[in-house]
């Protein structure tokens, strides 16, 4: 134990110690990838174990306690997540620090003019701008508006202010318009202003503005304030216009009202609107049950059973969905539900998490307080997701039109969304593909990007610059880091044609590549979406979103949920959570077995 | 020109010996004083080594601190503020300089020279701090610590030696990391210097001849080695990095051969030592306290 992790400890047995040796002698020869459906799926479940052990690290907590919270209510989710764990209140909630995944010595940025180098806007132009779109043909459009409407649950640094900004040296040829004495300017992360702890050393910290839990967030806000703003105080519900949809942000023109709704677009619209309508679904289904609760009990059990809904679809449907290899897919509805097989449930005993699955297992923060951490931030920058452009169909008519991203984002959001309607628009991106998360694939319209309150954005030399400021390793090290052998040359990262050539001339060292041009690189496993790389982050904090969170694990029961939230979140998913919305979309979903898998053209 | 060991699974190291190389690899960005312990067997117990200095609370001490650290800097600057006001630190310290005085010009002393180097740092801190036989070989063993091979080290640590010397030393040093740090190793280099001195004195009329300048340069002692990590391979310099080697920054060694004194010190460096100004008053005034005492004799 140590006070730099708060005193948490991770206490492995003598089984997981066995099948670790086990498996470090198995991956001598193959990798889990390669091993057959259980036998990597338990390859799976060693390395989370071994990435619980090493690869979690408190920061500090940087808050101190919360006004969002009353004693009595701990049954329910606060607003900004505090009394989550009710011996570490300040745990994941809204305001404190990002954690980490590597020792806090590993996470400090390069100091002088290596920070800038190689400079983030030529990788931009280089490596990352697409030059023709890449579709990931395995996946409709929704899968990438979800995985943005799930980041804005679990993280945001906030806005970047101005002042202070880092200068990158633009090439003579360089057509950026936004110069400033021939350099482009990009505003740093918010800085955290709280005291230090001593033991931080010259690791970076960062607050979360959001709270870290996987509790919905984006839908209820992560303040008590934002909370009140959203609800119509009436039966629990949210406040729907009387078109039946989300009414505008006053203070954010173009944004619907909601939780959370930086960087708005269609997509998001169209999933928060989906998920607003569940959660008053789900009060009017409660209320039907429970006739003499109150506003407030009805929205927070609502809340309850709609986040842990949102967290079933993302385990076990957009998962399995963007990372289609079968032993992944064994592991994730392991997690979610445990293993179908008896005998090995018996055996492991109902506390396992294996064997049942997360959901109503004992709490474990494992090796130290639970946050989001600066690690995993990076390896959801998924932006190449986007494409430029899509079709947007209509269901009644069977015309299509093609529309531009940029002109589906905010301001324009609330009137494109007017124009072509919440069905037609569902449909379109239930049959249009996102983009491939690969190298020359990074939509070019957020290469040039307007936005309200910010100079000209290159998002592309942004996302680089953001892993270097905030002492994210790059990709060299991060593999090292995260339990993979580092490659050592440019070859062993990519078979992209022309990229690894293009990268050792903008590089020259192979250690030096950044995070995100590794990421995109690196040749896939089979089925998958994303690197392995990025994977290893995820392994372990897809099982501690859950694991950590206490109304997941002890609190995710009847007493808790009500039998009928934990029935309504076994029989539902993405799909039935759209027909019961939108049964319009019933012929466009015949026959699709995922949500997220491209959808029927009428 | 730098020496590289590379055994797979043993040790990934760099030696570095020259000034300009241990300049730029001192300032390079993928070389820190965070040590993973990853590259060997090797690396992982000079890492384990240097994990120890920590205050009970388990912060770092500042010379052991990355170069970023915020806390390193202020601490930086706060003991350069300090160290700097020499001449009445000097004055603190006058006993202690009469005797090392004493000790170059003949030899004796009432007690080991170590204990009083380590009064006059200790005094530069706090000005009733006493050393003793007991905190010299608390200092001793630390500094044994460091360069013992794995038997040594082992023994150090499993008899408690090793638990008893930081405790005596954090004692002294009234948790004060920085008077720790330099009543423990860093002092290592003064008593070097002022053996030096002491050869040099028994040289035929030194002592009358040469005058505390030169005496300083002639007798001036660096850290034979500093140690820090590669964490990403690349070139600093001409010196080649592989990821995770350790490096050995051949300070003295490097020092011989540039006749800067603040060399030793790396004044023009993001570590510039906080003494970079007392420490060579300090063994001038020796010199001088030798060389007076001489003259006055005669």
């Amino acid at each position: 134990m140590s006070r730099q992790n708060d005193g948490f400890d991770f206490h492995d047995g003598l089984p997981q110690q066995f099948l670790d040796v086990v498996y470090r002698a198995v991956n001598f020869f193959a990798k889990w990838d390669r091993l057959s459906t259980l036998v990597g799926a338990v390859n799976l479940a060693v390395f989370r174990d071994r990435l619980r052990a090493h690869n979690l690290h408190h920061a500090g907590y940087g808050i101190g306690t919360s006004d969002d919270w009353s004693a009595g209510n701990a049954r329910w989710r606060s607003p900004d997540g505090s009394f989550n764990s009710l011996g570490h209140p300040r745990m994941g909630m809204a305001g404190s620090r990002f954690g980490r995944n590597f020792p806090l010595p590993e996470c400090v940025p390069d100091s002088g003019d290596d920070l800038l180098d190689p400079s983030p806007r030529v990788i931009s132009r280089e490596l990352l701008a697409r030059r023709t779109f890449i579709p990931a043909t395995t996946l409709n459009l929704l899968a990438a508006a979800w995985i943005q409407f799930e980041t804005h649950n679990w993280f945001s640094h906030g806005l970047p202010k101005r002042g202070d900004e880092f200068k990158i040296p633009l090439h003579p040829d360089d057509d950026w318009p936004d110069r400033v004495d021939g350099c482009m300017q990009i505003r740093r992360t918010l800085k955290d202003e709280t005291p230090r702890e001593t033991w931080l050393g010259a690791a970076p910290t960062f607050r979360n503005n959001n709270s870290h839990w996987w509790d919905a967030g984006q839908i209820y806000g992560s303040s008590h304030s934002r909370q009140a703003e959203i609800r119509s105080h009436t039966d629990g519900k949210i406040t729907i216009g009387p078109d039946g949809m989300l009414p505008e942000d006053p203070k954010h023109p173009g944004a619907d009202l909601t939780g959370f709704n930086d960087n708005w677009w269609v997509g998001l619209s169209l999933l928060h609107n989906l998920f607003a309508r569940e959660h008053n679904a789900l009060c009017d289904a409660l209320k039907a049950r429970y006739p003499a609760w109150c506003d407030e009990e009805l929205f927070q059990r609502a809340r309850l059973i709609n986040a842990a809904l949102i967290a079933k679809i993302h385990t076990i449907e957009w998962t399995p969905g963007i990372l289609a290899h079968p032993a992944l897919k064994f592991s994730m509805r392991a997690n979610w539900s445990g293993v179908p097989y008896r005998v090995m449930r018996f055996v492991l005993g109902k506390n396992s998490e294996a064997a049942y699955g997360i959901p109503g297992s004992p709490t474990d923060q494992h090796s130290a307080p639970y946050a989001m951490t600066e690690e995993f931030t990076s390896v959801y920058r998924l932006h190449p997701l986007i494409p430029d452009e899509m079709d947007v169909r209509r269901l009644d008519r069977g015309e299509q039109v093609r529309c531009e991203l940029v002109n589906m984002q905010g301001v324009s959001t609330r009137v494109f969304m007017e124009d072509h309607g919440f069905t037609n628009l569902l449909y379109s991106f239930g049959t249009n593909h996102p983009g491939a998360i690969r190298l020359h694939n990074f939509p070019n319209f957020l290469r040039r990007f307007e936005k309200v309150d910010q100079p000209l954005l290159d998002v592309a030399a942004i996302d680089i610059m953001r892993d270097r400021e905030r002492g994210v390793p790059r990709y060299n090290r991060f593999r090292e880091l995260v339990g993979k052998r580092r490659v050592g040359t440019f070859e062993e990262i990519t078979s992209i044609p022309g990229a690894a050539a293009k990268m050792r001339e903008i590089y020259k060292s192979v250690d030096r590549v950044d995070l995100l041009v590794g990421l995109l690189a690196e040749d896939l496993p089979e089925g998958f979406g994303f690197s392995d790389t990025a994977f290893r982050i995820f392994i372990l904090m897809a099982s501690r979103r859950l694991k950590s969170d206490r109304f997941f694990t002890d609190d995710y029961r009847p007493e808790v949920y009500t039998q009928f939230g934990l029935d309504w979140i076994d029989n539902n998913g993405l799909k039935s959570v759209l027909l019961r919305h939108v049964p319009q979309l019933g012929p466009a979903l015949e026959g699709v077995t995922n949500g997220f898998a491209p959808w029927n053209v009428l | 020109m730098a020496f590289t060991i590379n055994i797979p699974g043993i040790i990934r190291l760099v030696v570095v010996r020259t000034p300009d190389e241990v300049l730029a690899v001192n300032d390079a960005s993928m070389v820190g004083r965070s040590l993973s312990g990853r590259g060997g067997l090797a690396n992982r117990s000079v890492a384990a080594k240097l994990a120890v200095f920590r205050t009970p609370g388990g912060d770092i001490w500042p010379a052991f601190r990355d170069r970023l650290d915020p806390l390193r800097a202020a601490h930086q600057a706060a003991l350069e503020a300090t160290l700097s006001n020499v001449g009445p630190l000097l004055q603190r310290i006058a006993p202690e300089i009469a005797e090392l005085g004493g000790y170059v010009r003949d030899g004796t002393a009432h007690r080991s020279t170590g204990v009083i180097v380590q009064q006059a740092v200790g005094r530069l801190f706090f000005a009733d701090y006493a050393a003793s036989e007991e905190s010299y070989d608390a200092a001793r063993t630390l500094q044994a610590w460091l360069s013992a091979g794995p038997l040594r080290t082992f023994w150090i640590r499993s008899w408690g030696a090793l638990q008893v010397s930081l405790d005596r030393i954090m004692d002294l040093s009234r948790g004060d990391m920085a008077c720790a740090h330099a009543t423990a190793i860093a002092m290592d280099n003064i008593v070097r210097s002022i053996e030096a001195m002491r050869r040099l004195a028994r040289q035929g009329d030194s002592l009358t001849k040469i005058g505390p300048q030169d005496a300083l340069a002639q007798t001036l002692r660096a850290p034979a080695r500093v140690v820090r990590e590669a964490r990403d391979g690349g070139c600093a310099g001409r010196v080649r990095l592989r990821a995770r080697s350790l490096v050995l920054l051949a300070v003295e060694s490097a020092r011989q051969k540039r006749a800067d004194p603040g060399f030793a010190f790396f004044a023009s460096a993001w570590n510039r030592c906080p003494a970079h100004s007392v420490v060579p008053a300090l063994l001038a005034d020796v010199w001088r306290a030798a060389k007076a005492d001489r003259e006055g004799r005669a």
